[in-house]
């Protein structure tokens, strides 16, 4: 059974730590298009936070694409885009350019940034195959 | 009822009691020691099993103490007084007893479980949690047939009009309108209750979960049923008592009563022997990783028996002493609950003791 784990004495704010965690499960195939996942208050209740913070994590993923809220039917995981459209490339694009920077800053060189980039996008492939043969 | 009987009243109550005690320990969670979170790793120390020894030494002294109590009272020819004082005794001093070793339990928390408390798993799970339909069952039923049972008592006082009557009526009526709806709602907030899960891999622990929170509500919902069946058919008999239908009420009221709390003890018998506290039987496989999710959190636990947690939404919350789930004294709407039994239960005994009184 897949599970969320918080961690309060990180600096991630909760919702944030929600909200990767649904992001990497959702793009990794773990949660294919159409799950439903629970409801804010059910969320908020096993993991002991506001019901702001869970509700927070989901309206962000939405804005992103990852998850489809509906009054009735609760939250569930998105279709994946057809094609991306070219401003939001940009922007996600210009995201990955401020995180290498970042890690090259901090101290990686070229051939750990190209190894570790490969194995995140391998690692997403994947955990999406290992659903798929479930 | 004679002495006898109170007598034997008496000493099943103190045995329940103290076996109940005395068992605790043996399904309490891992980690979990008198309402106090010490980590799993604790659970083998040569301090813990001394507490533990200790534990069942005072466990049999307060029996010992209760009997002697009791007794002394009730073969000086005030049997009642005796059951009552020795009652008294037994929850008194279980209470005791419990402070003290929840204290001293605490005291053997490494520092390391605080870190642990501050993380917390949830499934991703959708829909609704087993049992609910039922425990939605139970909670109509309870409230049309308290309901019904309640108008039956009020139309049959027509033409009775002392208030001793009027008292003895409404009693039973009054309290079955409030205990078994009250029961049932129990259920339904079981079947929604808060999960205190391990971290690592998880998933064992929240199969044990769901499985022993579907079997309570379960439980709850038909120790709800019991109970509204049993007090229609008991508030009945007394109506017809009291109009003088009937000489007695009968043999088939104290058989009911008999087989209703035979049905209970069973059944909570069985959830002790199959799951232990919150399923921990059932969570061997990954018993050994850290528990979370609030239960594990000291700070959010007064003397181990009340949880309060402003932030947490949660209604009701997995007990950490004890079997089966508690209320968190920091949300609002558990507040309200607990409130509204508490004044309508002193409604109910305020209209009888003022009917017989005045």
């Amino acid at each position: 059974m897949l599970t969320l784990t918080i961690d309060r004495s990180l600096e991630n704010p909760v919702y944030q730590q929600v909200a990767d965690q649904l992001r990497w499960l959702v793009a990794s195939g773990a949660l294919s298009a159409g799950t439903g996942l629970p409801s804010v208050r059910q969320l908020a209740g096993d993991l002991g936070v506001n019901l702001n913070t869970i509700a927070r994590a989901y309206r962000l993923l939405e804005g992103e694409g990852f998850l489809i809220i509906r009054d009735r039917a609760g939250v569930v995981v998105a279709e994946p885009a057809e094609r991306i459209e070219s401003s939001a490339r940009d922007k996600l694009l210009a995201e990955v350019r401020a995180t290498l920077a970042r890690l090259r800053q901090a101290g990686m060189s070229t051939e750990e940034l190209l190894t570790v980039m490969q194995f995140e996008v391998l690692e997403m492939d994947g955990g999406g195959r290992e659903n798929d043969d479930e | 009822m004679n002495d006898t009987v109170i007598d034997l009243f008496f000493t099943l109550r103190v045995f329940v009691v103290v076996g109940f005690l005395l068992v605790l320990p043996r399904i309490t969670r891992r980690g979990l020691l008198f309402g106090a979170y010490i980590g799993e790793a604790s659970a083998e120390r040569d301090a813990v099993r001394r507490l533990l020894g200790d534990w069942y030494l005072g466990c049999v002294m307060l029996m010992a103490v209760s009997f002697m109590v009791g007794f002394t009272i009730s073969f000086s020819g005030w049997a009642v007084a005796g059951n009552l004082i020795g009652t008294v005794v037994l929850l008194l001093g279980g209470l005791v007893l419990y402070l003290r070793f929840h204290s001293r339990a605490r005291e053997l928390a490494p520092p390391a479980v605080a870190q642990q408390a501050k993380i917390a798993v949830a499934p991703l799970q959708a829909g609704e949690p087993e049992g609910t339909g039922l425990a939605k069952l139970a909670l109509s039923a309870c409230l049309a047939t308290s309901i019904a049972v309640f108008v039956y008592a009020l139309l049959s006082l027509e033409g009775t009009r002392s208030d001793e009557s009027f008292a003895h009526i409404m009693f039973v009526p009054s309290l079955n309108l409030l205990i078994s709806p009250f029961t049932a709602l129990l259920a339904l907030l079981t079947a929604k209750a808060k999960r205190s899960l391990r971290g690592g891999s998880g998933g064992r622990s929240v199969e044990a979960q769901d499985a022993f929170r579907a079997t309570m509500t379960n439980v709850a919902s038909w120790t709800a049923l019991l109970i509204c069946a049993f007090m229609a058919l008991l508030s009945i008999q007394v109506i017809r008592l009291l109009h003088s239908e009937i000489d007695s009420l009968g043999l088939e009221v104290w058989l009911s009563a008999v087989a209703v709390f035979a049905l209970i003890l069973a059944n909570l018998i069985r959830v002790v022997k199959s799951y232990g506290q919150g399923g921990a039987l059932l969570e061997t496989g990954s018993a050994e990783a850290p528990l979370t999710d609030g239960l594990a959190d000291n700070a959010r636990w007064a003397w181990g028996l009340f949880y309060v947690d402003r932030n947490d939404p949660s209604i009701m919350v997995e007990s950490r002493f004890g079997l089966g789930y508690t209320f968190n004294y920091g949300n609002r709407i558990s507040i309200l609950i607990v409130a509204t039994f508490l004044v309508l239960s002193l409604g109910v005994v305020t209209l009888v003791l003022v009917g017989i009184l005045r």
